[in-house]
């Protein structure tokens, strides 16, 4: 294990209701990468970001933060929903709900209003921080979302199919803004997806992930490094040669049974 | 505890009397004119409209005398909203203790449910037994009574958090209190207002009924002096205060929830 | 898991041991406590000498008839403002303006014009019932699928036969619920009736033993009408799930 690894998974295998979701996994995440997971239903994505974050413990193996085992929730490390919905409180105003995060880490009242006007310029949501996420349409809500998750000031950002409820249009102006904002705070990603053309435009590795594991074929089938140029452009990195290759090579990774 | 059912705030200000509705309620006045002029009805039974508002006006002191009504409508209201407050705030305050522990849910909820179709009125012998005739066995049972609805509003409203906030609370290290207080109790919010609603019909139910047996002052007691000496316009006068105070509560309840929850309607 | 089953009754068990305890020992002599045990002795004594049967007949008949009246009135009520908006419109305000009062105002109204007895509480529970049925009732019509009634105009139906051949069947599930509902209102008032005036039943007979200084058998009338509702309620919710299952509804 490197020692530069700010995330890593060592041996981590999950068992739910006796059956294997995950086998021993281990990878790890270096400072600032973007690491893109992907897999098909019931591959066992969602339960790695589970015990990515600590909200789920592993029935063996450990993940370590800095070389130190994470065994409970941890404000270091912030989870984006993909039900934004359901994770927004409804009765408090953007503003207020960026709030919760600096109200949870203990900052004083007097410092919070410009860290909240900081990081909502950062997602492009100061107009909008009176409104209550009712007004606010799906894209917008996703990116209060994550707006809080950035004012937990994280080491680590792990997001759950984060633009899956979401048209393809708002998504790709978000895939944009994540990238830029990534690039602009030098956070560390973990970003669980299911559409194989976003894993590789985002991401600066792809792991895949295949479901049912056995011995022969563990969960983790591949881990593969995207080298295309930064920063991305809807169309013309989706056209380079190497997004096309990559393409190819981890659509038939995960078409394999 | 036992009340009339479902009842979805009407605000004044929000109904915009039609045409129709200002028949209708004219056409209720006649009737009413009608019947009691011309003895339908036996005249000790059904009063004239204009008896019910001179006996009205008489017993709130409008007519130069002072009249008792006044007396009895301030006994009856400061008894139902102290009552009724007291039964909010224990009926959160012991919903919150409970709704934080999920060992308290698993193994109280169930019976509490049990409790929910008992009538509030039927401890008033008990709280007889205990305190006597007086002012504070009502306003016990009103308390008693009135807390049921809240407490299990609260208790419910607790248990309906969705998960992902749950977790968003355990991810944002939030602790036990301050997930109550911050992401619990607000999310119950408008189950709590539900409840507090039903709580105030209990509360008032109640105190009538309280202070009919215990012969204290108010509304309750005026209605019966009044049915046990046949003086039909003062027992409508009675009802009308009455009816007019339970408007007036939940006037005051509607615009609350309004003000409080109105980020439900951005 | 037969003994998670059990559980609901763990607390309330625990409770009326220590009230058990209590009341043999600190609490002994009391007005108000008395231990449960004599408090079942006391039920016991109420049901060999048919004081049991009469004053539950009475709450029961009077809780049942009062029922009728206002459920009649009331679902028929409901129906019509349901199937007829702009008489609904009409009726909101007077409705409002209504209903605010509690029913057990009206005790001493129905005392002055009946007296004491079966009808006078029936009266009351009659109004009580009345309100949240006709509400429940016009709910339950404005529930019914548009398109259905959409199906009743192009076929032509006269609007009797919309309301008895499409609209009613549609809301016999709710209707019932409602009724449901209604009986465990029309309990709770015909009880406060008793107490608060009615010198017959189940209210009143706690009420004597209370006056008596009779705390178990006080206890005794106060978990029988407990019981009584737990029971009414439960045996309703059978028949609702049993009619659901007949008419294919969840």
């Amino acid at each position: 294990m490197s020692a530069e690894a700010l995330l890593a998974f060592d041996g981590v295998a999950v068992q739910l209701d006796g059956c294997e979701v995950l086998s021993p996994t281990s990878f790890s995440l270096r400072r600032g990468e973007f690491v893109c997971v992907i897999g098909p239903s019931g591959c066992g994505k969602t339960t790695l970001l589970r015990v990515a974050t600590g909200l789920l413990a592993p029935s063996a193996g450990c993940v370590r933060r800095e070389g130190r085992a994470m065994e409970r929730p941890s404000r270091e490390v912030a989870f984006v929903f993909q039900d934004y919905g359901r994770a927004l409180l409804p009765w408090r105003t953007v503003a207020r709900n960026v709030a919760l995060a600096l109200e949870a880490a203990g900052v004083p009242a007097a410092e919070q209003p410009a860290r909240i006007e900081h990081v909502l310029g950062t997602v492009g949501l100061l107009a909008h921080a009176h409104l209550y996420p009712a007004q606010l349409s799906g894209g917008m809500q996703q990116r209060v979302q994550i707006a809080r998750c950035l004012a937990q000031r994280p080491q680590v950002l792990v997001m759950d199919e984060p633009f899956g409820a979401l048209d393809a249009m708002t998504r790709e102006g978000l895939q944009d803004e994540l990238a830029r904002l990534v690039r602009d705070e030098q956070l560390t990603v973990l970003f669980v997806t299911h559409d194989l053309d976003e894993a590789i435009y985002l991401g600066d590795r792809v792991i895949v992930l295949c479901a049912q594991p056995t011995p022969q074929q563990p969960s983790l089938a591949a881990d593969i490094d995207v080298p295309l140029p930064r920063p991305r452009h809807q169309v013309a990195t989706r056209e380079h040669p190497d997004f096309l290759r990559l393409r190819r090579d981890l659509y038939s990774r995960l078409r394999q049974p | 505890m036992g009340a009339p059912g479902v009842h979805r705030p009407a605000a004044w200000s929000a109904w915009a009397i039609s045409p129709d509705a200002l028949a209708l309620l004219g056409t209720l006045l006649a009737l009413w004119w009608l019947a009691s002029h011309g003895e339908w009805v036996n005249r000790a039974f059904l009063p004239t409209p204009e008896a019910t508002l001179a006996s009205l006006a008489a017993g709130l002191g409008l007519q130069g005398r002072p009249g008792a009504l006044g007396g009895f409508l301030l006994a009856t209201l400061q008894r139902v909203l102290l009552g009724g407050l007291l039964a909010a705030a224990a009926g959160v305050g012991l919903g919150a203790l409970l709704g934080s522990s999920a060992a308290a849910r698993v193994w109280l909820q169930p019976g509490l449910e049990f409790l929910r179709p008992l009538p509030a009125s039927a401890v008033i012998p008990l709280a007889i037994a205990v305190f006597g005739l007086s002012p504070s066995m009502v306003l016990a049972v009103v308390v008693f009574g009135a807390m049921w609805p809240v407490l299990l509003a609260t208790l419910h409203g607790m248990a309906s958090v969705p998960r992902q906030l749950r977790e968003v609370a355990a991810l944002l290290q939030l602790g036990r209190v301050a997930t109550v207080t911050r992401i619990a109790l607000p999310h119950a919010l408008p189950d709590i207002f539900s409840g507090v609603r039903l709580a105030m019909t209990v509360a008032l139910i109640v105190s009538v009924v309280g202070e009919m047996v215990a012969s204290q002052p108010g509304l309750g007691q005026a209605l019966l002096l009044a049915a046990r000496s046949f003086r039909a316009a003062d027992l409508f006068a009675g009802l009308v205060l009455l009816g007019a105070t339970g408007s007036a509560i939940h006037a005051m309840l509607a615009f609350a929830e309004r003000r409080l929850l109105a980020w439900q309607r951005p | 898991m037969p003994l998670q089953r059990l559980r609901p009754l763990a607390v309330p068990a625990l409770l009326l041991a220590a009230l058990e305890a209590y009341a043999r020992t600190a609490g002994a002599g009391s007005d108000a406590l008395a231990p449960p045990s004599a408090a079942l002795a006391a039920w016991g004594r109420a049901f060999t000498d048919r004081s049991l049967f009469e004053a539950s007949a009475f709450t029961l008949g009077g809780a049942a008839l009062g029922l009728a009246i206002g459920a009649g009135l009331g679902l028929a009520a409901g129906m019509v403002l349901g199937l007829a908006p702009r008489a609904a419109r009409a009726c909101t305000p007077a409705i409002e303006l209504l209903r605010p009062l509690p029913s057990v105002a009206l005790i001493p109204l129905a005392m002055m014009i009946f007296g004491f007895g079966l009808w006078m509480e029936a009266c009351v529970v009659a109004v009580a019932t009345f309100w949240p049925l006709t509400i429940l009732a016009q709910a339950a019509v404005r529930q019914v699928e548009p398109q259905w009634l959409e199906v009743a105009q192009v076929l032509g139906l006269s609007p009797w036969a919309r309301a008895t051949q499409i609209v009613l069947p549609a809301i016999v599930p709710r209707l019932f619920t409602a009724l449901r509902l209604g009986a465990g209102i029309a309990l709770v008032v015909a009880v406060t009736v008793e107490i608060a005036a009615n010198p017959h039943g189940l209210g009143y007979a706690m009420s004597l033993a209370q006056q008596s200084l009779d705390p178990a058998l006080m206890l005794a009338w106060l978990g029988w009408i407990g019981v009584l509702g737990y029971a009414v309620n439960a045996g309703l919710l059978h028949a609702e799930r049993a009619l659901r299952a007949r008419m294919g509804v969840a």
